[in-house]
């Protein structure tokens, strides 16, 4: 079937009227998610998994993308307009985004971060488009020496990524992976760590674990905190920009879904790295640099454009090798799963339909997306006076409700609670959530394809490098091992 | 020495001790054929001596310990009432039904941050509860459990 008739048949799935509303629906949450700080994207998706049990395969990756992507657009709004991010990835938007707005310049700040993200969006579907079969059709030559040393890369570039110390990542990484062999062997199907439990036979409930981690642990960090937060009070005006603001930004935008697109592939926090690099490089190649944090629109334009391209890439190694490089695409491959559909090398050409339609679904939410944030911003401008003392208890219910309803199982909402407090607590002392929701979703894949290559190469280690592949990959992992203990030294 | 990524290490490591004495009934297998220990026993290696290092870290102090501004006390209240009331509701759910559950859960913790008037407290807390009886128990059709008011 050649691009076209692919692309055909990828709007006839997306347009048909229930898809259409799940878009629509999952696009109008995640710019809600987006706008309110409290629950991030990954608590949102986690939440609702549950909801998309009994839906099409179709229908439940259409609308939980289109929280994703939706979240990019919305966080970009609480940064404008109230110097605080929806997101993690909207973070830099507050530097110029905020000032613009104390300026009188709220509406073009929006506007060129709505337009900016359409762009940049479609690009990066686009990219999805062309490389995700590309690579799809390369890693068929992968077998299970390749797919442990591909996961091992990934971890460890996870960790390498972490904001914070690499040491905490690793621990968290450790962790992970070891709740991900609580269960059943996925060899010999013989039961570890679970201490009779019934509930922990399946293993930790990705759902119970991620809502806690990210959800529970969020609203408990927000309640011990605690404070007032005013909305800069502006008329917002003049929402479509100009011809000097299109002329200023037209190559940020352009830069922006480039490096977003690229750096979204690679594992970890891809659209939180893109902005910043985004907005790094044009801090460097403007002829003004100084003028940067003071309402530029090109600090805007660039990083809210890559961030929205990156969440595209990011699809792309769980599509097409079904490894998941974020805590999100962890809850992508869950939700997948859970339809009894296994992301990697023959997904797409297993599920055309499935791909396609998710695709299709893509380039109608980034329009839809557009309308929801441009004339309805006043809409999102009321949502974001919501006071926290409404929202929270809101937030948490909707959190008890969705993993309750998983199984009709009160001991997952305990399970919920406990990694709650647990993220609640590491995430003080400095240990990140991402590491391990990624490691306990890998976790399986891992440890079958390390025993399957032993049993390949009757316990001999040599077979990782003897096969090209792997030699690479293993020669990146002690790369970003030891790189920064190189710059510690170099440093003291 | 930084006192809480200390007692964090010791937790690891006790951790750690405990997954590999737990592993002890579960066969390792051998290198040719790994069995069911043979994973998770080399994951709690890792873990004990990622925290051993983190341990020497503490303790000679080269590095930050916390990044969060320090709670208050009533910050710490306000994060056990709720975390309590969550915990209440997990173990009333299915004694107390869906909608009774529900309007207390979020009676106490809309009250959790600030005391607001009752009216408002108490008409928020029967909308959330019957809307979301409404979506979960009719619209989506998920079974929710039934106390002494019949839902």
């Amino acid at each position: 079937m050649d691009l076209f008739a692919n692309v055909a048949l990828g709007f006839s799935v997306a347009l048909t009227p229930t898809n259409l509303l799940f878009c629509f629906l999952g696009s109008l949450v995640g710019t809600l998610v987006g706008v309110l700080p409290g629950l991030g994207p990954v608590g949102a998706i986690a939440f609702l998994l549950s909801l998309t049990f009994k839906m099409e395969p179709a229908t439940a990756i259409i609308m939980l993308a289109g929280i994703y992507y939706g979240a990019m657009y919305g966080g970009s709004t609480t940064s404008i307009l109230v110097n605080i991010p929806g997101e993690t990835a909207s973070v830099v938007t507050c530097l110029d985004g905020y000032r613009m707005a104390r300026q009188g310049r709220a509406g073009a700040a929006l506007g060129i971060s709505a337009f900016g993200s359409f762009i940049a969006g479609t690009f990066g579907v686009i990219g999805l488009m062309f490389l995700a079969p590309m690579l799809g059709r390369a890693a068929l030559r992968f077998g299970p020496p390749e797919y442990f040393a591909l996961t091992l890369t990934g971890l460890t570039l996870v960790a390498y990524l972490t904001q914070g110390s690499m040491l905490k990542a690793l621990i968290m990484t450790a962790l992970g992976l070891l709740a991900g062999s609580v269960g059943m062997d996925p060899i010999s199907g013989e039961e570890r760590f679970t201490f009779g439990s019934l509930t922990l036979r399946d293993g930790l409930g990705l759902v119970p674990v991620a809502m806690g981690l990210f959800g529970i642990a969020e609203v408990l960090e927000n309640l011990g905190a605690t404070g007032t937060q005013s909305i800069y009070q502006t008329k917002i005006k003049g929402l479509l920009p100009n011809a000097k603001d299109w002329r200023d930004s037209g190559w940020p935008i352009a830069r922006g879904s480039v490096i977003g697109f690229l750096l979204g592939i690679l594992p970890g926090p891809g659209p939180v790295i893109a902005s910043f690099v985004s907005y790094a490089m044009e801090k460097r190649m403007s002829r003004y640099p100084e003028k940067f944090g003071t309402g530029v629109i090109e600090g805007v334009a660039g990083p809210e454009a890559a961030n929205n391209s990156a969440t595209a890439g990011s699809f792309i190694p769980l599509l097409s090798l079904g490894i998941p490089t974020s805590a999100i695409m962890a809850l992508f491959m869950g939700a997948l799963m859970i339809h009894g559909i296994q992301p990697g090398p023959l997904f797409i050409s297993k599920y055309p339909e499935l791909f396609w339609g998710f695709i299709a679904s893509m380039y109608i939410g980034n329009a839809m997306l557009l309308v929801l944030n441009l004339p309805l911003i006043g809409i999102w401008v009321r949502v974001l006076k919501t006071p926290y003392t409404i929202l929270f208890p809101l937030i948490l219910l909707f959190c008890l409700i969705g993993v309750y309803t998983l199984n009709s199982n009160t001991t997952e909402i305990l399970i919920m609670l406990s990694f709650g407090i647990a993220g609640f607590l590491l995430r003080r002392l400095g240990f990140e959530g991402a590491p391990f929701i990624l490691a306990m979703v890998l976790g399986p894949v891992m440890e079958t394809s390390l025993r399957q290559t032993l049993l390949i190469s009757r316990g001999s280690f040599a077979i990782f490098y003897t096969r090209p592949i792997c030699a690479v990959l293993l020669a990146l992992t002690i790369l970003f091992l030891t790189f920064p203990l190189l710059r510690a030294k170099k440093n003291s | 020495m930084k006192r809480s990524d200390a007692a964090v290490s010791v937790i690891l490591i006790g951790l750690a001790g405990f997954i590999l004495l737990e592993s002890r009934h579960l066969s390792f297998g051998t290198m040719r054929v790994p069995q069911t220990a043979f994973f998770p026993k080399i994951l709690a290696v890792l873990l004990l001596i990622f925290s051993g290092i983190s341990l020497l870290q503490a303790i000679i102090g080269t590095k930050s310990s916390t990044r969060s501004e320090p709670l208050t006390a009533e910050g710490w209240a306000r994060i056990g009432a709720t975390l309590a009331t969550m915990v209440g509701f997990a173990f009333l759910l299915e004694r107390a039904g869906f909608f009774l559950t529900t309007f207390f859960l979020m009676v106490l913790l809309l009250r959790a941050i600030e005391a607001q008037r009752w009216s408002k407290v108490i008409g928020i807390a029967v909308a959330t509860a019957l809307i979301s009886y409404a979506i979960f128990g009719w619209l989506l059709g998920i079974p929710l459990p039934t106390g002494i008011l019949g839902i």
